[in-house]
């Protein structure tokens, strides 16, 4: 590289950066690689996840990016892909769910509103023989060379699909895969995702109990159950607490008491009416650190 | 204005459509059981060589002698998997057993080429077709035009010919036999430039008035004969081409030939006027190869295969039309110890009707495409994987390939229009796929009408080609503008042990131990239900309706919902909203629970 002879700029510090990143390249002229500029990195296109709330946070999954949304079971994390999908195959985009456990609802995702004709669902995982072991031998190890064989499935069907491109969004389900073994994925593969979503129009989301894409992701979104919401008492359970307790709707409701009446034999669809989850950006692609307080919370209802 | 397309040493140009690296090969093509195999066919390189039609297989393996020790090259097999194509072996001529499907494929994409060309096509003989050029004159331009794009697209379909146009259909015939390329003849000079052919030309396709009637193998050596008598005859009168025939008096020939000696005076000069026999277009789009040497590997098939698939799209290119179904048929080489199967289908049609393949085991693979395509590539990408997923077990000695046609697919894309996987690109993907997850693994998923859990069942995924209705949302969604909670199930649905307490679930844990069901397990902290369900206990059938989703038999469960104390990092429960739902069930008939949800 050949050396250019620099004369430094006159700075204000008052001045907008954009006015004294043009003064500087305006006085380096034609000397200056334009390797070494600065590029301006415009705001991805989103799409949004289709619950109003969780966009206001996130401002939508951004296309061409890798997305986490990680939590524990019971979290969301399924009540949000499909809401995603949902809104997705509704703009007559094509979608795939790479599923690494088997455990995608049909009637779930139709009740959701998912258009299951636009969406190609792949079963990676091929289940297993009940292992007769030990308690000892249920470590952790065992359980990640369990799952090794649908991880490895999943990494390549992915692949192979976002090499045949055309997808609006494609899902990574590790939902049950267990945090030991999500995390011996190399590092290398989500790199890989990432660069080869990046001049597409895809979403690539993937749904964990633990992030593990670490810097490969452009938005981490981690969910937490709040409330479970039971239409019979209309109480809902804080599971802090472990018990039942008076919903804020249940002040008229004098007497319903805070444990469900054994005798009570009715519609269990009637009594599940809900939960309420906590979302918090980790990581998001609108603002580089969000604060960890920054979090909202969003409710999923029973399809009755 | 007629055309005629005749393909000399049809048998070699078949054989070189198969192999299209014998283009510059001397080649000739044996036909006959042994002792009694006789060269039919060759090309000019070959005569050019010494070698003669009639020539026996041992007088015409002089001519590909490569070694002292007199070993024969002619065992060439026609995969190519043993080629003689060095330069010192270039000189030599190569022999091929002469094949009826490869004869009957190469005259099929030749009435391809004919019709794609014009409706009025006379299908005359295997080597020869004439066309009617009426009214073409718009749409492909002048004749020489029309003679220069059908050697074309013959030449596209892999063969080569003489194509001639005349003003009739017989002077376009004599044409083509007799000039090599392509031949133009204006309108009343065809006496003249036909003059100059020998008789043999005009000798060739004629037959007898007498002899119209009769057929079969035997008036075939009859006609034969009575050609090589009239053919004699002549050359005594010294007429030995087509100009001193016509000089001819009428009255004086007909006098000592008959009937015959006017025909042949009228069509040495060019003026015989007859109406087109027409024919149908072929419906049938198969090809066909036999090896002399068994194919043992994917990788030596595929280059067979790929052969076959570009013929076959050639012939559908030249008909405007994709195929949407393949049929892959291999004959298997016999081994001993195999037994003799005889389950062969009578689908195949007219091409195999003759040949006995009772003994041979026959393996048989569709691929059945969601869009109709073209494109050999993909399809050869598809076989590989097919054939990859369910290997042929034994070397291939013959194989089929039919292509099922349709109307190539017309999509008018939109600019606003999110944009879809390509057709062939997606099944080429979906083929993958299925390769590395399994059968049916990977597709739509159909809910079946049913209240029975997992009621669905998994199709093949295309992209919808047409838009969708509008989707109407979930009620619960209108109403209360909350997405409905959703449900992770488990595969198989996992066994637990269930403790109750007035009826009611207060512990459980898993039946055995699985690794990824730990958290399913401890003191259930609230529970819902019993929901009691049934089905199929109505219906006599319900076995054999159950039995084809996979699921069997009538079905009674209990459900609950039921939230269980998670474990945290640190060991103690309940802290951090640590609270998973699930949804257990004990099956009626056997009173065993079991876990098949959780609510997420």
């Amino acid at each position: 590289m050949s050396s250019v002879a620099v004369t430094p700029p006159k700075v204000s510090f008052g001045s907008p950066r954009s006015s004294l990143r043009s003064r500087i390249e305006s006085s380096l002229g034609e000397g200056l690689s334009s390797t070494l500029l600065l590029r301006e990195r415009a705001a991805p296109l989103t799409v949004p996840t289709g619950i109003a709330t969780l966009d206001a946070l996130i401002g939508g999954l951004p296309r061409g990016a890798l997305s986490e949304i990680a939590g524990p079971s019971s979290s969301g994390r399924t009540g949000v892909m499909l809401a995603t999908l949902a809104a997705a195959t509704r703009r007559e985009e094509v979608c795939a769910l790479v599923d690494a456990s088997d455990s995608f609802d049909p009637a779930s995702a139709a009740a959701a509103g998912v258009n299951l004709e636009r969406l190609l669902w792949v079963r990676c995982h091929e289940r297993l023989k009940p292992q007769v072991a030990s308690v000892k031998s249920r470590s952790s190890t065992n359980a990640g060379f369990a799952f090794g064989a649908a991880l490895e499935q999943v990494l390549k069907v992915t692949d192979l699909l976002l090499q045949g491109g055309g997808f609006g969004i494609v899902v990574l389900d590790l939902g049950d895969i267990p945090v030991e073994s999500a995390r011996r994925v190399p590092l290398t593969s989500w790199f890989r995702f990432r660069r080869a979503v990046e001049p597409t129009a895809t979403v690539l989301l993937l749904l964990e109990q633990e992030p593990c894409a670490r810097t490969c992701a452009s938005l981490v979104l981690r969910l937490q159950p709040e409330a479970i919401f039971a239409s019979n008492s209309t109480t809902f359970l804080d599971p802090d607490q472990l018990g039942p307790i008076l919903s804020s709707h249940s002040v008229g409701l004098a007497g319903t008491g805070p444990h469900i009446p054994k005798s009570n034999v009715v519609n269990h669809a009637a009594l599940l009416r809900g939960m309420r989850f906590r979302a918090k950006a980790v990581r998001s692609w609108a603002q580089r650190k969000p604060p960890q307080s920054t979090g909202i919370s969003f409710e999923l209802r029973t399809a009755l | 204005m007629f055309a005629c397309i005749y393909v000399p040493d049809f048998p070699v140009e078949v054989m070189v459509r198969a192999e299209p690296v014998l283009r510059d090969r001397a080649v000739a093509v044996l036909e006959g059981r042994p002792p009694q195999v006789r060269v039919i066919a060759l090309n000019e390189k070959a005569r050019l060589l010494g070698m003669a039609i009639g020539m026996t297989k041992l007088q015409a393996a002089v001519f590909v002698e490569t070694s002292p020790s007199g070993a024969a090259k002619a065992q060439v097999p026609q995969g190519g998997s043993k080629r003689t194509d060095t330069t010192s072996h270039s000189k030599l001529a190569i022999l091929r057993q002469c094949s009826l499907q490869q004869e009957i494929s190469a005259h099929a994409a030749l009435l391809d080429v004919a019709h794609a060309f014009t409706p009025r096509v006379e299908d005359t003989a295997p080597d020869t077709l004439l066309l009617d050029l009426e009214g073409l004159d718009r749409l492909h331009g002048a004749p020489a035009k029309m003679a220069s794009e059908l050697t074309a697209r013959v030449m596209a379909v892999g063969m080569e010919a003489n194509i001639a146009v005349a003003a009739n259909p017989d002077a376009a015939l004599h044409a083509a036999q007799g000039f090599h390329g392509t031949t133009v003849i204006p309108g009343g000079k065809e006496a003249k430039r036909l003059g100059g052919l020998p008789l043999q030309v005009l000798l060739k396709g004629f037959e007898m008035p007498a002899q119209k009637k009769a057929a079969g193998k035997a008036s075939q050596r009859g006609r034969e004969k009575l050609r090589e008598q009239m053919l004699d005859t002549l050359k005594r009168w010294g007429v030995c081409d087509f100009r001193t025939l016509a000089l001819l008096p009428e009255h004086a020939l007909v006098s000592r030939l008959g009937e015959a000696g006017a025909q042949l005076r009228r069509l040495a000069r060019g003026e015989g006027m007859r109406t087109l026999v027409l024919c149908a277009p072929p419906s049938h789009f198969e090809e066909a190869m036999e090896l002399e040497c068994s194919v043992e590997t994917i990788e030596s098939l595929s280059f067979l295969l790929n052969r076959l698939l570009e013929q076959l799209c050639a012939r559908l290119e030249a008909r405007a039309l994709a195929a949407h179904e393949l049929h892959l048929r291999l004959q298997l080489e016999r081994r001993a110890g195999d037994e003799e199967t005889t389950t062969v289908e009578n689908r195949v049609g007219p091409f195999f009707c003759s040949h006995n393949v009772a003994y041979k085991q026959i393996v048989e693979r569709v691929l059945r495409l969601p869009v109709s395509m073209r494109d050999s590539k993909v399809f050869l990408k598809l076989l590989q994987l097919e054939l990859a997923a369910h290997p042929p077990g034994a070397p291939v000695q013959k194989i089929w390939l039919l292509a099922v046609p349709a109307p190539p697919r017309s999509a008018q894309c939109g600019l606003f229009l999110p944009a879809t996987p390509g057709a062939e690109r997606l099944e080429v993907t979906l083929a993958r796929i299925s390769a590395l997850v399994g059968e049916r693994r990977a597709g739509i998923a159909r809910l079946l009408d049913s209240h029975r859990p997992e009621s669905f069942r998994v199709d093949r995924f295309a992209v919808p080609a047409d838009h969708p209705k509008t989707i109407l949302s979930p009620t619960m969604w209108n109403v209360n503008n909350h997405p409905p909670l959703a449900m992770r199930l488990f595969r198989p649905p996992c066994c637990l042990r269930v403790c109750l307490v007035d009826g009611r679930p207060d512990r459980l844990a898993t039946e055995t131990k699985q690794t990824d069901r730990e958290a399913l397990q401890g003191q259930v902290v609230w529970s819902a239900g019993p929901w009691q369900s049934s089905g199929d206990w109505w219906a006599e059938n319900a076995k054999l309706d159950n039995a084809r989703a996979g699921q069997t038999g009538p079905w009674e469960r209990e459900e609950w919902d039921i939230a269980l104390a998670r474990a945290s990092n640190n060991g103690a429960k309940g802290e951090g909203g640590n609270v998973a739902l699930y949804r257990i069930y004990r099956d009626l008939a056997t009173g065993q629970w079991f876990a098949d949800a959780s609510y997420d």
